[in-house]
């Protein structure tokens, strides 16, 4: 059994929410001004369909709300009798059909959609229904059990899968089940304390305290963390100054194992540390769907995303920020450039697809791993800033390379090859971006391997990496 | 000496004291991590075991980085996840890049910028704030850093494959590691399945389970010939000494190159047009 309400215009629709959130929690929102109750069970409380109708039209014009409330097997009769008729409706249990025979055809262009067509937010537009209401007012029908009575077969060969659907409705049948709308909840946990904490370590435990609820909240509806808020209040030494000291943390999956969260903003706060005691600690998450893995027995698993993240978070805390992830290619000639982006690796059966275009790679892959394979390539060994070199030059050519810095022993050119001259980033008002040099490639009297170059605007001569 | 080793080997006296000790059983193949070069894989039953730490060693030039991006890329192509420590921040993407690896599942540490015996606060790179100290501080800092993060790598677990570059550590610092932290790196990798590989100047961990590949490199070039002279590789030899897998032996192997005689000819965009050649400026000048 089903009610819906359905409110007049310019009504609280949350007021109207708040009322069928007394009663039941299933409940189905129907636009901006309907809302259907599953009462099973009700009874037992309040007694009969009347009496339940009475009691939420009573709830409702405490909170002054004026509602129509219509009660029926099914939902699809109740929100056509809410449409057509005032005050409560109550049908008894399967005379729907019957019941519903009488009223006109046009409710059904009002219910089709599941926003309200009045209402002037609502997305949908009217005019297939219409157009169908139109066809159906031509054959001649009015009301909903014409429309009931026609053959399902010929209602299909000549309007399709919509008139079917419109007929239906009009038996007072339900397309689908009730979907019950779920409150939005707040994933928050807050602690207010009696005495201000000053340092982290007293903070950690304050932390696992409210991240242990907060994960249980998110297991309970099956979500993960998708962003981590961690606001502290603090308290100056005057004891009277406030300020709020705020975190946000995007995690690269969703998680929402305890210890995993406390340990992330730990780390984030030891690099983020608060100027003032603590008085109160709120720990909110974003929520997101839980994460779904499937594993393979085929591939070695790689660590998961809280692993990943924790690990991040101390090699970020000790190396500093930035200098930990995957490196990236960068499309320029500019000689050793190169960008950074987080350490995120897939699995390696999401990479690549299934099927015959997985069969190809493989394919591929295999051919390219001969190639690959028992060839190893030279590497430079880069010094991220060259180092500068006195260079002896006999006509053009380098023959003596030294330098002051330690580690570089110099000596005489035995065999070289060059120069490259390339240029580049001379289009960009950015200075430091712009480079003209010859490059060599020497191998030195102590057995190693440089690359050299000269700049040509300085004509300064540095040592650019050792070839390894 | 040849009858000095005969009579050794008659008296079983020929061993150490850790060669004695049993063979390393694990002989399947996910007990290693395959360096896909055929000769090598095969003198190492494998390629370099999981769960030890192994050193790949040798002085500039010889060809110790060229051999571990090919382990990483290796490791990378069969969907591993690797780590490379990098001390002083020495790596070239596109080297790594060209050498297969897929760069997406290679976690890169990056250390500070050092150059080679400069003053810490002129040379470090901004983003990180050491302050201002002397060079061996500075360096000292580094490497424990380095070593602190490699921690936390192997700790954390899941990975293939983890490197730490030790290569332009200088001798002095290397000497203030007590021996202990390779001992408990060696306790955090028993029985995973990552393969710990450090790269250095000499041997330094020394670890009875793992290998040592000592690395001996010439450089190739093309020709005699300045005109048109590059470099086109080297030759490696690998020295494999291993004190219980008994895989001991000598392997030469060829490292191509890719360097500018590679890359620059090929150059569009940036490069000025009008010196889009193979030939060297300077001998085309000197040549009449």
């Amino acid at each position: 059994m089903f009610a819906a309400l359905y409110v007049a215009r310019g009504s609280s629709f949350e007021t109207l929410l708040g009322v069928a959130r007394d009663f039941s929690p299933r409940i189905e929102t129907c636009g901006s001004r309907e809302v259907v109750l599953d009462l099973d069970g009700l009874t037992r409380l309040f007694g009969d369909a009347k009496s339940i109708a009475d009691e939420v039209r009573r709830t409702a014009a405490d909170r002054g709300l004026r509602i129509r409330i219509a009660i029926a097997g099914t939902r699809t009769a109740a929100r056509l009798f809410v449409r057509d008729r005032a005050g409560i409706t109550i049908v008894e249990s399967g005379n729907d059909a019957a019941t519903l025979a009488v009223l006109p055809l046009s409710l059904l262009a009002r219910i089709s959609h599941r926003n309200d067509p009045n209402d002037p937010d609502d997305s949908n537009d009217p005019n297939d229904s219409n157009d169908l209401l139109t066809t159906l007012r031509r054959w001649g029908l009015r009301t909903l059990g014409d429309l009931a009575a026609l053959p399902a077969d010929e209602v299909a060969a000549r309007l399709g899968q919509t008139g079917v659907a419109w007929q239906r409705l009009a038996r007072g049948e339900d397309p689908a089940p009730l979907v019950p709308s779920v409150p939005e909840e707040r994933f928050e946990q807050a602690l207010d304390l009696e005495w201000p904490i000053d340092g982290l370590e007293p903070l950690s435990f304050v932390l696992a305290r409210l991240m242990e609820p907060l994960s249980a909240h998110l297991e309970r509806r099956d979500r993960g963390a998708a962003v981590l808020h961690v606001r502290l209040h603090l308290v100056k030494r005057d004891g009277v100054t406030r300020e709020v000291h705020q975190r946000s943390l995007q995690l690269p999956a969703p998680m929402r194992d305890a210890r995993t969260l406390r340990t992330l903003a730990l780390l984030d706060l030891e690099s983020h540390p608060p100027s003032a005691a603590i008085d109160r600690v709120v720990v909110a998450v974003d929520p997101t769907p839980g994460r779904v893995v499937q594993f393979s027995l085929l591939t070695r698993p790689l660590p998961s995303p809280e692993q990943l993240s924790t690990l991040m978070a101390r090699l970020t805390a000790l190396m500093g920020e930035g200098r930990c992830g995957s490196a990236i290619t960068v499309d320029s000639w500019e000689p050793g450039v190169f960008d950074m982006k987080p350490f995120a690796p897939r699995d390696s059966h999401d990479v690549r697809s299934h099927g015959p275009q997985r069969l190809r790679d493989t394919e591929n892959k295999t051919c390219l791993g001969d190639i690959a394979a028992s060839a190893p390539r030279l590497a430079i060994r880069r010094f991220r800033f060259p180092i500068p070199a006195r260079v002896r030059v006999d006509l053009g050519i380098p023959v003596r390379v030294t330098s002051d810095r330690r580690g570089i022993s110099g000596g005489k050119v035995e065999t070289y090859a060059g120069p490259w001259r390339t240029s580049g980033g001379w289009w960009v008002e950015d200075i430091k971006k712009c480079w003209e040099r010859d490059e060599w490639d020497v191998t030195l009297s102590d057995g190693a391997t440089y690359r050299v170059f000269r700049e040509r605007d300085t004509d300064a001569w540095f040592i650019e990496g050792v070839v390894d | 000496m040849a009858r000095l080793e005969s009579a050794l080997r008659d008296r079983k006296l020929d061993r150490t004291l850790t060669t004695a000790l049993p063979t390393w059983e694990r002989r399947d193949d996910s007990a290693a991590v395959a360096i896909d070069i055929a000769a090598l894989d095969a003198s190492l039953r494998g390629g370099l075991p999981r769960g030890q730490l192994s050193e790949i060693v040798g002085p500039a030039s010889s060809g110790r980085t060229a051999l571990v991006l090919q382990t990483i890329a290796a490791s990378t192509r069969r969907g591993e996840i690797a780590a490379l420590v990098d001390t002083f921040d020495r790596l070239d993407v596109a080297s790594a890049a060209a050498a297969g690896i897929d760069l997406e599942r290679l976690l890169w540490v990056r250390g500070p910028s050092i150059s080679l015996g400069t003053s810490i606060a002129g040379s470090l790179d901004p983003s990180t704030a050491f302050g201002a100290r002397s060079a061996s501080d500075g360096q000292d800092a580094a490497v424990n850093r380095a070593l602190k993060a490699m921690n936390l790598v192997l700790q954390a677990g899941g990975f293939g494959c983890v490197v730490l570059d030790f290569a332009d550590v200088p001798p002095v610092a290397l000497r203030r590691i007590p021996f202990t932290t390779w001992l408990r790196v060696q306790r955090i990798i028993d029985g995973s399945d990552t393969a710990c590989v450090l790269i250095a100047p000499y041997p330094l961990a020394r670890s009875a389970g793992g290998l040592t590949l000592s690395l001996a490199g010439r450089v190739r070039w093309t020709s005699d010939a300045d005109r048109s002279r590059h470099l086109t590789g080297a030759d490696i030899d690998v020295r494999i000494v291993s004190p219980r897998r008994r895989v001991d032996g000598q392997v030469s192997i060829t490292a191509f190159a890719t360097t500018a005689a590679d890359d620059k000819p090929q150059r569009h965009g940036d490069t000025e047009t009008n010196f889009f050649t193979s030939v060297p400026l300077v001998s085309a000048a000197r040549n009449p």
